[in-house]
């Protein structure tokens, strides 16, 4: 994105129509402009041309001029149409679906965006488009209002519970734009949002069948952990953390809701994961949401393997390998994914 | 007080004033004086504002990292609520209403009171009961829906007093149409002799088309609010969206009032002005007519536009396409009252005291606020620019450059009415410019955050916003230094302030034509009115000569 | 303060206020502020009505089933009942111009007695929708335990329920929930397409065997919404009713304390506005709540 040390008046324009808002946008400021300075100049100037010379003088009368008023309506007026206008036909461009666009279905949820490709990519606070070909967004939540927002392309909309709303809009640069949740939404509203990716069509069906990186699996993890998922946005430390930290815990004992413990081997973390209010950490409250096919079990294994990382002697304590897999009988068969206990002490 | 009664045919000239006559406790909370119930309101509303002030001031300092660090995002929620609550339901729809046009209306047009003072009173009752719910609500928690009440989150996902600040605003809500059906009622039969429709200062046909609006707007809030409370209290309603209800159907109701209440809110500081502004330029205001019947076209206008609050909210194109319109027609009754002002200072006399200066300052703010409202009517921009800061500036621009602004200068012009004292024109000079320039260095910078697409609402937010985010807060702090000033150098004057006169501005108009600060039934005598609104002339009987000896005397 | 004031305004006529230089332009006052109350409470009402018309126009066929849940008799009793209250307080304004004391009282008291009945009818209403458990807030209806008896006798779906039937040996409420169980008004719309979008959306389930089946959970949220904004409306109503009962009770002292002339009848007549504009809003209500597609389908 920009860099930081210049202040930029425009962000990037990476839409078909951003152009269109932009000079939209251009097109008011000359107007604005046209009128400001010829007011703010009469303004001054009859102020410091008629200024009192004489205290409580009494100027000679002026009455209304039917024709200034006649005049100074109908230009407004007349200006305001072609504004409205031009708004009118750039808001048709942008809500207006076209045919044959890819498809991609977005969930609003408290506090993040759940995504999924018509091929069944799910992604969460993520959107990972290519580039040239249109996309429509299909759009509800499970709980409160909020809003996809996407400045780069200049346009949002908001997401209602009970009804499906509509986006759409066709890249035209590839590149990382903010995704906000512009609605407000309660307590974590501000972090709500993630990026949405734009490449180009080799990379996107690179992406799709799944080889998206080389990196290791605690690299993937610390990934998965502090982005893709957002699960630092609860398990870090600081003002936000509602969750447990969970630096130091691998192989040690936690304790439980109700008092039992339960050792945080590989096992608990996974479980944890699919089903979070299974085992609750005392002390804290059962919100965190399931992640129960939003993660593959590849990701899963990356997760695992990074938790585990936080803790400093956990490559000597856990150098048996995890039986994550092989318990849950949820985990499709075919998972070929290296196992977190290869890269445990990386 | 009466330091030397310049007006010839003036009306005043009492032994008591209303602040000398009674001094009990009860002769003010038990009073039918329009006058003291402005300053009971007075009090309340500038508490209101130093509370929403420093929930202000509050943000503007967690916004100076892009990190939520000073506040953790739940309590930023309630602040930037809290902010919003207070600011607009117990500050900026009340204020100049209920002090400035409560104190100022029934004198300007000759009468001993408003129509209903009764109901006057109760109306400030309702307001401090509201007022203290709400406040109540806050200190037991406070409230973290947004001041729009959103539903769902309103109803059935927050955890806050939404019910009991819900209920706050339910009775404020009452306090606004008791006054609005008071005006409205005393402009009809309390007029003096004479006191002809056109006759009326334009202060007074401002307040008669916002009494209007809150009339037929706010008893719709109203029961909004309470369908929201019901909600919540039953666990079920008509906006819960898990059984067929229409959260939607909340927004429509609550802008059909809350975008009038735009209107309620800055139509009186629009009369306020025209006030100013005449009376500086010592000329009669341009176009006299049309201004007033401006302000009634706003007032009607405003109740179509609504929908311009939901161009994303998923309203039909078609349906955008008419609020979109209607919101283009709104801006050009501005547009005529912008101009007319400006035509109000060709040729006159124009002195740059502090309420002038106030009133060139809102000159410019409004232009700016108004022609930002036209990039928020415009569909195709509104889509890009909405729940963003470009709408925070909008509406500060207008609400703060408009209404306080004009509130401010409204207060400094009628301050030696109100209380017989003079301000320090120094300070207040001084202050005046402050706030001005406070004001555009706090919101300026949000325009171009909000079309970088910072939303609203956040605590926190991308690195890359920081910059313009920095000016913005040392823009707050000028503009909070500028704000605070008027109440100590106020304060000052009621107690050292030089007596004021009469009429120190030498204006035509019936309030200045009593003694300072105005007897309990206003006049001594019934007045007649036999000039037009704004002669600054000899004709009006103001007995020029002896205003200049006596300003020569001071100066 | 008065005292400053009374030196120079001797003279008062009976009831002037002291703002008021005389009787017309206060009565000008008072009339024209009591107008404009009115106006305000039609826009409080509006919003309601807004809100009957919004779902009305949606779920049509879940408000005919719960329109046809209300007594109509009852309604049209409690109809009859205001508009005659109508007649004598127009009586008594009548009686107030012409200074005639016994009949003033005499007319409020009937109107209070007919303000009362009203109120009373209502209770009997509520107390119906209490028993029948349709008031829509969970925990208001009345607690029925399981009867054991009936424990063996299989249930019928929801829209073999005969309409109007009240199933006592399955009704069953232990937490006073609100209850509907006859959706037969959209088995017979269904087969007539007499249904809209939103109801196809909001009254079926897919049960993933192809056929949309009907889903009476989700009928009973759409016939709940109804019996909110019933509630709501008449609950609001009932409550103007009692403010109204209070100024009667107000003007029934001063008519007997004799206030009331020719010249001075003001607050009489105002009350009589007030009351004749809370009798309009039920008119509006009976209809919209009571009658309206009552009969669609039976």
């Amino acid at each position: 994105m920009q860099s930081t040390n210049w202040v930029p008046l425009f962000p990037e324009q990476a839409s078909t129509f951003a152009w269109q808002v932009d000079l939209l946008y251009f097109y008011l400021i000359i107007v604005s402009i046209a009128f400001t300075i010829p007011v703010a100049a009469a303004i001054f100037f009859f102020a410091i041309k008629y200024r009192e010379t004489e205290k409580f003088a009494t100027p000679e009368e002026m009455h209304g001029s039917m024709v200034l008023e006649t005049v100074w309506s109908i230009i407004p007026f007349v200006i305001s149409m072609t504004i409205f206008l031009g708004g009118a036909i750039v808001f048709f461009n942008q809500f207006t679906p076209p045919e044959g666009a890819m498809n991609v279905y977005v969930v609003g949820k408290q506090w993040m965006w759940k995504l999924q490709h018509e091929t069944g990519q799910r992604e969460i606070n993520e959107l990972h488009i290519p580039v040239g070909r249109k996309v429509k967004l299909t759009m509800t939540t499970e709980d409160v209002l909020h809003d996809f927002s996407i400045p780069a392309f200049r346009t949002k909309a908001d997401v209602v519970p009970g009804r499906y709303t509509y986006l759409w809009f066709e890249a035209t640069k590839p590149g990382k734009y903010h995704l906000f949740c512009a609605e407000y939404c309660g307590l974590n509203h501000s972090g709500m949002g993630g990026y949405v990716y734009v490449m180009e069509q080799r990379d996107f069906d690179n992406w799709l069948s799944g080889s998206v990186s080389g990196q290791t699996p605690v690299e993937a993890g610390r990934d998965l952990f502090e982005n893709k998922l957002g699960c630092a946005s609860c398990h870090a430390g600081g003002p936000t953390q509602r969750g447990a930290m969970l630096e130091g815990i691998y192989n040690h004992e936690v304790k439980l809701v109700g008092g039992a413990t339960v050792t945080a081997d590989d096992q608990y973390i996974r479980n944890s994961i699919l089903n979070p209010s299974s085992q609750i950490v005392e002390g804290f409250q059962p919100i965190m949401p399931t992640f129960k096919g939003q993660v593959t079990e590849e990701q899963l294994n990356s997760l695992v393997a990074y938790i585990k990382s936080l803790t400093p002697d956990a490559a000597a304590a856990a150098s048996s390998v995890p039986t994550a897999n092989t318990s849950n009988t949820a985990a499709p068969a075919g998972n070929t994914a290296a196992k977190p206990s290869a890269n445990s002490n990386r | 007080m009466n330091a030397e009664n310049v007006i010839s045919s003036g009306y005043g000239g009492s032994k008591l004033n209303y602040i000398t006559n009674g001094s009990t406790l009860k002769s003010w909370l038990l009073t039918k004086d329009h006058k003291r119930i402005a300053i009971m309101y007075l009090i309340s509303v500038s508490g209101f504002f130093l509370m929403g002030g420093l929930y202000a001031a509050t943000i503007r300092l967690e916004l100076l990292t892009p990190a939520s660090d000073l506040l953790e995002s739940g309590t930023y929620n309630k602040v930037f609520t809290q902010h919003g609550i207070l600011m607009i339901f117990f500050f900026l729809i009340p204020s100049i209403p209920a002090v400035l046009g409560n104190f100022l209306l029934p004198i300007m047009i000759g009468a001993k009171d408003l129509a209903l003072p009764r109901i006057n009173l109760l109306s400030l009752y309702f307001y401090w009961i509201g007022g203290g719910m709400t406040l109540f609500a806050l200190m037991q928690g406070g409230i973290d829906t947004g001041w729009t009440f959103y539903t769902p989150y309103s109803t059935t996902f927050s955890n806050s007093f939404v019910m009991l600040v819900g209920l706050g605003i339910f009775v404020n809500g009452f306090s606004s149409i008791l006054t609005g059906l008071n005006f409205i009622v005393t402009i009809h039969t309390m007029r003096a002799p004479g006191m002809t429709w056109f006759r009326m200062p334009l202060f007074v046909w401002a307040h008669y088309a916002t009494s209007l609006v809150m009339i037929l707007g706010t008893p719709v809030i109203a029961i909004t609010i309470l369908l929201l409370a019901l909600e919540r209290l039953g666990g079920v309603g008509i906006f819960d969206p898990a059984i067929g209800g229409d959260p939607i159907l909340f927004q429509h109701l609550f802008w059909f009032y809350s975008h009038p209440a735009v209107y309620i809110m800055i139509l009186p500081g629009m009369g306020v002005i025209s006030e100013l502004i005449s009376n500086f330029s010592r000329k009669k205001i341009f176009g006299y007519e049309f201004i007033a019947f401006s302000s009634i076209a706003i007032a009607v206008f405003g109740f179509l536009v609504w929908g311009h609050h939901m161009f994303v909210s998923g309203q039909s194109i078609y349906a955008g396409l008419v609020f979109s319109f209607l919101t283009m027609v709104v801006a050009v009754p501005s547009a005529i009252k912008m101009f007319n002002w400006t035509a109000t200072m060709y040729k006159g006399s124009v002195s740059y005291d502090t309420p002038m200066l106030y009133a060139i300052g809102f000159m410019g703010l409004f232009l700016i606020g108004g022609l930002t409202g036209l990039f928020l009517g415009a569909m195709g921009l509104v889509v890009h620019l909405t729940d963003t800061y470009f709408v925070v500036a909008h509406f500060h621009y207008v609400m703060v450059g408009g209404q306080v602004i004009a509130y401010l200068g409204g207060i400094h012009y009628w301050w030696p009415k109100m209380t017989g004292r003079m301000y320090s024109e120094f300070w207040g000079k001084i202050s005046a410019m402050l706030v001005f320039v406070g004001f555009n260095l706090t919101f300026f910078p949000q325009f171009i955050l909000g079309y970088q697409g910072m939303p609203r609402r956040y605590a926190s937010y991308p690195e890359e916003f920081q910059v313009l985010n920095i000016f913005s807060t040392a823009g707050a702090s000028v503009l909070g230094i500028g704000l605070l000033m008027p109440a100590v150098y106020l304060m000052h004057s009621l107690f050292f302030g030089r007596p004021a006169g009469d009429n120190p501005w030498m204006h035509p108009g019936l309030e200045w034509r009593t003694s300072s600060p105005p007897p309990t039934e206003n006049f001594e005598v019934m007045p007649v009115v036999t000039w037009e609104a704004y002669e600054f002339g000899e004709e009006s009987g103001m007995d020029i000569e002896a205003a200049r000896r006596r300003e020569a005397v001071i100066t | 303060m008065s005292a400053h004031y009374s030196d120079k305004f001797v003279y008062h006529e009976p009831g002037l206020q002291h703002q008021f230089d005389d009787m017309g332009q206060q009565e000008e006052s008072v009339a024209i502020g009591m107008w404009m109350f009115l106006v305000q409470e039609i826009m409080f009402f509006g919003g309601l009505f807004t809100a009957y018309l919004v779902f009305r126009s949606k779920y049509p066929m879940a408000f005919a089933a719960g329109s046809n849940h209300l007594d109509a008799f009852w309604g049209g009793l409690n109809t009859i009942v205001l508009i005659v209250s109508s007649l004598t307080m127009a009586l008594t304004v009548y009686y107030a111009q012409k200074g005639n004391r016994n009949m003033q009282v005499i007319l409020i008291l009937l109107t209070m007695f007919f303000g009362a009945v009203f109120l009373g009818v209502k209770a009997i209403e509520y107390t119906s929708k209490y028993n029948d458990g349709l008031v829509p807030i969970a925990g208001l209806n009345k607690k029925v335990k399981a009867d054991p008896a009936a424990a063996h006798l299989p249930e019928k779906p929801c829209y073999e329920v005969e309409h109007g039937e009240a199933d006592e040996h399955h009704y069953v409420n232990p937490r006073g929930e609100f209850q509907w169980k006859d959706c037969s008004l959209v088995k017979l719309a269904q087969d007539g397409n007499y249904l809209t979008e939103a109801e196809k959306i909001g009254y079926f389930s897919n049960d993933g065997s192809g056929a949309p089946q009907i889903d009476a959970e989700k009928f009973r949220d759409k016939v709940l919404i109804f019996y909110w904004i019933y509630f709501v409306m008449t609950g609001l109503h009932a409550l103007h009713m009692i403010i109204g009962l209070g100024l009667m009770a107000w003007l029934l002292w001063t008519a007997w304390r004799g206030y009331y002339s020719g010249d001075y009848y003001m607050p009489v007549e105002m009350s009589g506005l007030y009351w004749h504009f809370v009798d309009i809003v039920w008119i509006f209500l009976f209809p919209l709540l009571y009658l309206l597609g009552r009969h669609f389908m039976h």
